[in-house]
């Protein structure tokens, strides 16, 4: 994949949110992309026809993460009023709210059967939440954080998270195991690549780390952007080739994977560029940022 | 009735029965000659309504029940009739309203008015049971008048007022409201002004007219009789003896009880300075309540609020604000147009300042503070203090300078002469002269007399006046100090020590010498050279030279005393807030000095981290990254990434919902992972582990982990070296640790603690011994079939010397069938032989260890429990006495008996069918243990003090990990099994 390859060509904005936005997801097909913010909403979105198709309103305080399950049929959501919301698309309506965070709930996921809503907290811990049984109480509580966690991911058998203790954790759930990276510098974000043997984190320090999830080793560091002090997404591309990044001047990076080179940045948002995602097939992003856009990136 | 008195023993009765008619007729009689006689005297609400008959009637649930009826209820024959409708449009006045009085019985309404607690007229000292008599009173002729409104709601808002006796009394002798009680002047038109002024008072800040007027009339009175009555201001005062409070009386517009400034108290101070000192201009006070505003409360988010209920928090505060500002001044007069309306009111006519609102400054005045004019400063005055005494400076330091001397070896003597030195330089030479006269005693400041230290000491002198000349040649420019007076100028005054460079250049260091000087003799006197001691590492604010400066200002006052700043710590740029921020700072950057401090040559890069991470964890967005060194970013990747495993327990539901097996199922649930240090400490004796949440204890073990992060690396590759000995693991408080029970070496264990396992010493010894014992015993089993079969056994020579071990072995020997034994040996033989392949060295030498110890046990019998305890092949013999014990209940052989000792149980437990069960096992080169085994055995061990696992570690280890991996089938186990066979075997 070469530089012309990469997504810098902006083919719609999405507006629509007050304020900023906070986390902007493709679905797991790429078909659609629901993002969320300050003003707390979830909105979903055909980003490839630039139209916004619903409105989510239920949260009491700005939506930090949002999550839509592979049958597009769920989402979860989460934020600062501490609840973990259990959605159904189609209706709008929120099927069940996950009480037990003592905190701002910072990122959620579903794991791959949609059963299971893990949520991860200012509280220093991760939550599991069962979508199958009506019981609203956490069915795993992991509090071995000793700091906020920022941002989580699940396989089929791990639940990995970053957390500001400058730890990214994988609870492998087969083994039984807790393995800890530490990392020296507060984990903001983490992803996985597509292969899933290297998970990339966004550390403060203005770094994107790549590390082998087998060994623990530190692969590449990716610098150049400025990430200092806000929970911004990082993530590799479907190809796993490069590496990219928003930063807080606006800028959307793009690094090579393997030399840690900037292969480019550009000018994306006039603010804070909180959010990326790529697209799980094409050559399609999207980026959020506190300017209340949305913008996506094809080439 | 009859037949239920008949029964009555036999039955038990729930309710009241039903009576039944011919019972009725006696009571009839009763209560016809009741109705004569004395039964009218009874209470009306103890009557019964009864009917002709003499029943008692009942009126049914619409009727009244029992209680309904003409005596004790509503005043009619027929009873309580409800009331039947009447238009009101004809019979107008007949409209009564009804009440729940109309409903009551005349006790009811007795008992409704004694509600409270009241007391009699007698004591009624303070006139509340008066007002409440009024008050029912005035009720009274409420209901006699007729009212225009229908109801009582005039009367009930407005209420009579009557005063206590004491009130009466005093206006009988002519006090009035708001006078004091020994003031008796009678004169009226005085209480009138009175009465008055407290009016004004009491409205003073309410409507601006009324109190204009009232201003107005006030003043006037006060100009008029100010004169004629000199007294009258006194009254004043002495009238306020029984104040009437108008607390806080309402000016805003906001609901009742509602408090604007509930969470922001600095408003209300804001407001309070705006309604008293309303002299500032306005835009000016404008930007200052917008600062104050900015800086306390954040900005908020733009574009939209947050809900009317939610209260406003911090993290509401919009951190992605792009500079929007927030207009605090409109706000502020939206929130008080009547406070401000009057203000602008009074503005035209206010040409005083300093009069409170409502009062006019009066024109002779009692007090009048006495001012002088500054006095006048003669030119050429430069402002720093001489001493009378001359410094000789000049003509001091043009003599030829005295000879370098090194300095005294005496280190207290060094920084004493130093110390001393800057004073004298400072002070002049009369300071040295005193002095020597008071310390004449005292041997530390012989040098001043020529003694030991002298020369140093007038070397030092002379380069302390060399430096004092330079600075006091610097021209000295006051008067733009006066004029700009800074922040750090006001910190320099204060004492403040300003950074090297600003005092070499700015003028005003001079004045601040004075009052460092202070500084500089705690320095000397008290701790040398504390802060230029104070290690590179200890300068975490080395980005910030301002931030250090204030720092070491800190560390200074926190551990020297002294004079304290009044603003100490941030300069007086900084807001509140900020400075409390940073004074948190400090304090853990001076914790963690403290900390760093006994073990300064181990962790001086560690420290460097831990400034590296406080630095990027406490500062704001803005301060740029701290510039980090090559070597310390060498250091930091060596560090990190870091990884450490921990065994982690998901639940089983979690793994149902993965549709993974759950890898704990059916264990036990697993031990709380330690959190407090205190539980650390018990199963740590010597190595802390590494506590995640205090950097202060990474910065202590830093290169400790370090180490240790290569531990998971290094037993992948099982030859061990000797190195890694003492890099001991951290995760010794979680004993299950399954990786841990795979791959570390013996020697891991060693230097543990052993002292909380003392206690077990001595049943572990015996157990150890019956371990021993029992091997032995399958050892002479197995040597005499050897002979028997014509093989060669290896090694057991002496089996004989323990006697009653080798009795039992050979009859037990007889015992066994030999079918399967052939192949036991056979088995068992195998591994003997290629012993010598081990390359491993600690195996080796253990081997060889081992070969050594084996005759020694078996000479020395003796002393089995301590010998015994190193050849103790460990677990699986444990286990399996534990799970052979049970079947030794059962076993056939009656020996059992004879010796009640445990030595017999044991033995008796390897009898026949152990042995057969042994063999069985053998035969397979990988062993399954059950599960009951190998938990009991676990369970056993971890009871066991760690002494004697010293040398069976290895075996306990891959035991743990076997009966761990059992469900699992992991690679591992089996290597480890198999060597463990081969161990065995070898053993035996």
């Amino acid at each position: 994949m070469s530089t012309k390859d990469l997504p810098l060509k902006e083919t719609a904005v999405l507006k629509g949110h007050e304020g900023a936005v906070l986390a902007a997801r493709f679905n797991s097909d790429g078909n659609y992309c629901l993002s969320c913010g300050k003003d707390r909403t979830i909105r979903l979105w055909n980003p490839h026809r630039g139209i916004p198709i619903k409105t989510y309103k239920a949260h009491g305080r700005e939506v930090r993460d949002v999550h839509v399950t592979s049958d597009n049929s769920k989402l979860s959501s989460c934020g600062g009023d501490r609840q973990v919301y259990y959605w159904d698309v189609s209706t709008g309506r929120v099927i069940r709210k996950f009480r037990g965070h003592d905190s701002e709930v910072n990122a959620v996921k579903f794991n791959e059967y949609s059963t299971v809503v893990v949520s991860a907290g200012y509280d220093q811990s991760v939550r599991a939440w069962d979508c199958r049984s009506h019981s609203t109480e956490p069915i795993q509580v992991i509090d071995t954080f000793t700091d906020s966690v920022m941002s989580i991911c699940l396989t089929k058998t791990e639940i990995i998270a970053g957390s500001v203790d400058g730890s990214v954790r994988t609870f492998d759930i087969r083994v039984g195991r807790e393995i800890s990276d530490n990392l020296g510098q507060p984990v903001n974000c983490i992803s996985l690549s597509n292969d899933g043997n290297c998970v990339l984190a966004s550390c403060l320090d203005s770094t994107l780390r790549l590390l082998d999830r087998t060994s623990g080793e530190l692969l590449q560091e990716y610098k150049g952007h400025t990430c200092k002090s806000f929970k911004m997404d990082c993530c590799l591309t479907n190809t796993d080739a490069h590496v990219v990044g928003g930063s807080e001047d606006g800028l959307i990076y793009f690094w090579d994977l393997v030399d840690a080179s900037v292969t480019s940045s550009s000018r994306a948002h006039s603010s804070v560029v909180t959010s990326v995602s790529y697209h799980p097939k094409d050559n399609c992003m999207i980026t959020a940022s506190v300017d209340s856009t949305i913008r996506v990136w094809k080439t | 009735m009859k037949t239920v008195e008949s029964d009555e023993e036999d039955f038990v009765f729930y309710g009241t029965p039903i009576q039944r008619e011919e019972d009725v007729t006696s009571r009839k009689k009763k209560s016809v000659a009741e109705a004569a006689g004395q039964l009218r005297a009874v209470v009306p609400w103890k009557q019964e309504v009864r009917d002709e008959e003499g029943r008692r009637r009942f009126h049914g649930a619409f009727t009244g029940g029992y209680s309904a009826g003409y005596f004790n209820t509503v005043g009619s024959k027929e009873g309580w009739v409800p009331q039947t409708f009447t238009s009101s449009r004809k019979k107008r006045a007949e409209v009564k309203q009804q009440d729940i009085s109309n409903f009551l019985d005349d006790d009811e309404k007795e008992e409704m008015k004694n509600r409270s607690l009241e007391t009699s007229m007698q004591f009624d000292t303070f006139g509340s049971t008066a007002a409440e008599i009024a008050r029912r009173q005035a009720e009274k002729e409420q209901e006699n008048r007729p009212s225009a409104i229908p109801g009582l709601v005039p009367d009930e808002i407005i209420l009579p007022v009557s005063s206590s006796i004491g009130v009466k009394l005093l206006q009988k002798m002519g006090w009035r409201h708001g006078r004091s009680i020994k003031d008796s002047r009678p004169n009226s038109l005085y209480d009138a002004r009175r009465e008055a002024r407290k009016a004004l008072l009491a409205y003073s800040s309410g409507d601006a007219d009324a109190k204009l007027s009232q201003d107005q009339f006030d003043s006037d009175k006060v100009e008029s009789e100010g004169v004629t009555e000199p007294s009258s201001d006194n009254d004043v005062f002495t009238s306020h003896s029984t104040p009437v409070f108008v607390l806080n009386p309402k000016q805003d517009m906001y609901g009742l009880g509602f408090d604007p400034f509930k969470h922001a108290p600095e408003f209300r101070e804001q407001k309070r300075l705006r309604v008293y000192g309303n002299q500032e201009p306005g835009n000016k006070r404008g930007s200052s309540m917008k600062e104050h505003f900015l800086a306390k409360s954040g900005k908020v988010a733009p574009g939209f609020g947050i809900g009317a209920l939610e209260e406003l928090d911090d993290e509401d505060e919009d951190v992605y604000g792009s500079g929007y500002n927030f207009q605090a001044t409109h706000v502020q007069e939206i929130e008080e147009p009547s406070v401000l309306m009057l203000e602008d009111k009074k503005k035209p006519g206010k040409t005083e300042q300093g009069v409170l609102a409502g009062f006019k400054s009066a024109s002779t005045s009692d007090y009048q503070s006495e001012r002088y004019s500054p006095p006048v400063i003669p030119d050429g005055f430069k402002p720093y203090h001489k001493f009378l005494a001359p410094l000789e400076i000049g003509n001091k330091h043009s003599g030829p300078p005295p000879p370098e001397v090194p300095p005294p070896e005496e280190n207290n003597l060094r920084v004493l002469i130093e110390g001393f030195s800057t004073l004298v330089a400072r002070c002049g030479r009369l300071f040295e002269d005193l002095s020597k006269e008071k310390n004449k005693q005292n041997h530390m400041f012989a040098f001043l007399d020529g003694g030991k230290g002298h020369d140093y000491y007038a070397r030092k002198l002379w380069e302390e006046q060399q430096k004092r000349h330079d600075e006091t040649k610097q021209p000295v420019d006051i008067k733009s100090n006066v004029e700009k007076m800074t922040a750090e100028g006001r910190g320099r005054i204060l004492g403040e020590r300003p950074s090297e460079r600003s005092s070499q250049d700015s003028s005003s260091s001079v004045v601040a010498d004075a009052v460092q000087l202070q500084f500089n003799l705690s320095d000397t006197f008290m701790k040398p050279g504390s802060i230029s001691e104070l290690p590179e590492a200890a300068k975490p604010f080395n980005v910030d030279p301002e931030k250090q400066k204030r720092f070491e200002r800190f560390l200074k006052e926190k551990y020297h005393g002294g004079l304290r700043t009044t603003e100490s710590g941030g300069s007086s740029k900084m807001s509140e807030a900020d400075r409390a921020r940073e004074k948190l700072d400090f304090e853990a950057a001076a914790e963690a000095i403290q900390k760093a401090g006994p073990s300064k040559s181990a962790d001086t890069f560690s420290s460097q981290q831990f400034w590296a991470s406080l630095n990027t964890q406490f500062t704001s967005a803005g301060v740029e990254d701290a510039k980090i060194s090559q070597a310390e970013e060498e250091m930091r990747q060596k560090l990190y990434p870091r990884r450490e495993e921990y065994q982690w327990r998901p639940s089983s539901l979690l793994c149902k919902r993965f549709e993974i097996t759950d890898p704990y199922i059916g264990k036990p649930p697993p031990l709380p992972r330690a959190k407090s240090r205190i539980d650390s400490l018990i199963f740590t004796s010597d190595v802390m582990k590494p506590t995640k949440s205090e950097e202060a204890a990474i910065a202590t073990t830093g290169s400790l982990s370090a180490s240790q992060s290569k531990e998971p690396l290094i037993t992948e590759q099982l030859n061990v070296e000797e190195t890694a000995v003492d890099l001991k693991p951290a995760y010794v408080e979680r004993p299950v640790d399954l990786y841990k029970g795979i791959f570390s070496d013996d020697s891991d264990d060693e230097g543990e603690g052993s002292t909380i396992n003392q206690v077990e010493d001595i049943e572990k010894k015996t157990e150890v011994a019956n371990t021993t014992l029992n091997r032995l015993i399958a050892g002479d089993f197995l040597e005499s079939l050897g002979k028997e079969l014509g093989l060669e056994v290896p090694q057991e020579p002496a089996v004989t010397t323990v006697n009653k071990v080798s009795n039992l072995a050979s009859q037990r020997g007889t015992n066994s069938i030999s079918g399967i034994d052939v192949k036991l040996a056979a088995v068992d033989e195998k591994p003997s032989t290629p012993q010598i392949t081990f390359s491993k060295p600690i195996r080796d030498q253990e081997a060889a260890k081992s070969k050594s110890v084996r005759p020694e046990v078996i000479q020395g019998g003796s002393s089995e429990g301590n010998e015994l305890k190193q050849i103790t092949p460990g677990d699986f013999e444990k286990s399996k006495i534990l799970s052979t014990r049970d079947r030794s209940g059962k076993s056939p052989e009656g020996e059992k008996s004879k010796r009640g000792s445990r030595h017999h149980r044991n033995y008796s437990s390897s009898s026949a069918s152990s042995d057969e069960d042994e063999m069985s096992r053998r035969k397979r080169s990988r062993r399954h243990r059950s599960m009951s085994d190998s938990d009991s055995g676990d369970r056993e061990y971890r009871k066991r003090s760690r002494k004697s696992e010293k040398r069976s570690s290895s075996h306990r280890k891959s035991s743990s990990s076997s009966s761990k991996k059992h469900k699992s089938s992991r690679r591992g186990s089996g290597r480890d099994e198999y060597s463990e066979d081969r161990k065995r075997s070898r053993k035996i």
